[in-house]
């Protein structure tokens, strides 16, 4: 896929996202517009009151997870915008997290963010970075037989940018299996992303986490 | 309470017809345009305290409706509303004078102390005046207030050629 096409892609899915968000304002305003009315009628006069008022509230609260749902995919299509930016790495892998975590969940492993106070700014291809990252937590999901813990840090050595992705628990014996590049799919498109981003991806000293490491002009 | 007399702008006709019924329930005046234009048009007629504008809309933009409104209205406060704007939006808003920039969909309550703040704030030049005055700095006090007046003079020869 080149350039265009991702840009297209990013094009369109920030537009549905936009529209989206109205759809939800608008029950969001309905609904709220319900509960204001209900809130200076009488108990006598409106029979279940509670039960009704109950229910506005959970509409409320999906419109709200919706909300965020919406905000975060729009968010996403808007990495397309610009092939090199500044970006925030811990804003990045915030924002990374909440993408994954559906699928972490569903594999009932905890994904951790160890970003720090410190602010790390980055000028590289946040889309592929974005990538880079989110194929190497899947590979690691995929490698997981139930639970355990996935915890991601950033850190910056002069200027180079580091991201550790430590996995703790009892479904993987050893991160050794990064080392075979061509026994699937997430490690193979991992490793071509990384060529494109100018870094390459490790496993630490005592095999206990993998590292991305990418070349920052900042 | 003071009633404050809001406009909403925005192309999403639900979602503003049913904002503009919930502020009337809470005792305020609240009319609705659907685009710029109308917004500007419904603007020369009767003059609100407060504009809730949408950025994205067909037709004039609610960028290009901020600077017109801040050109032509300047005691007109604008409080931008819109969903997932930029921060580079964000930036131009409040470089071109808007009083607040909010993400929608944004609680009632929260929008409505934006619209009191903002509603406040049209008198704080006169109370600026009047600081300056107390201070003795006549010359810069007179200059708020002559320029208050001259934009209140202009509003007045614009209802009169109606």
């Amino acid at each position: 896929m080149n350039e265009k096409d991702i840009k297209f892609i990013g094009k369109i899915t920030a537009g549905v996202t936009h529209e989206l968000n109205n759809v939800l304002a608008s029950i969001r305003e309905i609904s709220g517009l319900m509960t204001d009315i209900l809130s200076i009628t009488d108990e006598k006069s409106f029979p279940r009151k509670e039960k009704f008022q109950t229910s506005l509230g959970k509409i409320q609260n999906q419109v709200q997870r919706g909300v965020k749902l919406t905000s975060q995919l729009n968010k996403f299509s808007h990495l397309t915008d610009n092939y090199k930016n500044d970006i925030d790495l811990n804003e990045l892998l915030e924002h990374l997290i909440f993408l994954t975590e559906r699928f972490a969940r569903i594999k009932n492993v905890a994904l951790q963010n160890q970003s720090i106070n410190q602010t790390i700014t980055i000028n590289t291809d946040p889309l592929r970075l974005q990538m880079a990252l989110f194929n190497c937590i899947s590979y690691l999901l995929n490698q997981t037989v139930i639970g355990g813990e996935i915890s991601i840090s950033p850190e910056k050595k002069g200027k180079e940018c580091l991201v550790s992705i430590t996995y703790k628990g009892e479904g993987i014996n050893k991160l050794s299996i990064f080392k075979d590049s061509t026994s699937s799919d997430e490690l193979l498109s991992l490793k071509s992303t990384m060529e494109n981003l100018n870094g390459v991806y490790e496993l630490d000293a005592s095999n206990t986490a993998v590292i991305i490491k990418i070349q920052s002009n900042k | 309470m003071e009633k404050i007399k809001i406009l909403l702008v925005d192309d999403e006709k639900e979602f503003v017809e049913t904002l503009s019924e919930r502020i009337r329930m809470r005792e305020h005046d609240s009319d609705v345009a659907l685009n710029g234009e109308q917004a500007l048009k419904k603007m020369d007629d009767d003059l609100p305290d407060v504009v809730v504008l949408d950025l994205k809309m067909p037709g004039m933009d609610g960028m290009e409706v901020l600077r017109r409104i801040r050109k032509a209205y300047p005691k007109v406060q604008v409080i931008m509303l819109t969903g997932h704007g930029s921060e580079k939006d964000e930036e131009e808003a409040k470089k071109l004078g808007a009083f607040e920039y909010l993400e929608k969909p944004v609680e009632i309550e929260t929008l409505m102390k934006k619209v009191k703040k903002a509603y406040k704030s049209k008198f704080e030049s006169s109370m600026m005046a009047a600081t300056f005055a107390e201070a003795g700095e006549f010359d810069t006090a007179k200059e708020i207030r002559d320029s208050d007046e001259e934009q209140d003079e202009i509003n007045k020869d614009k209802k009169k050629s109606k």
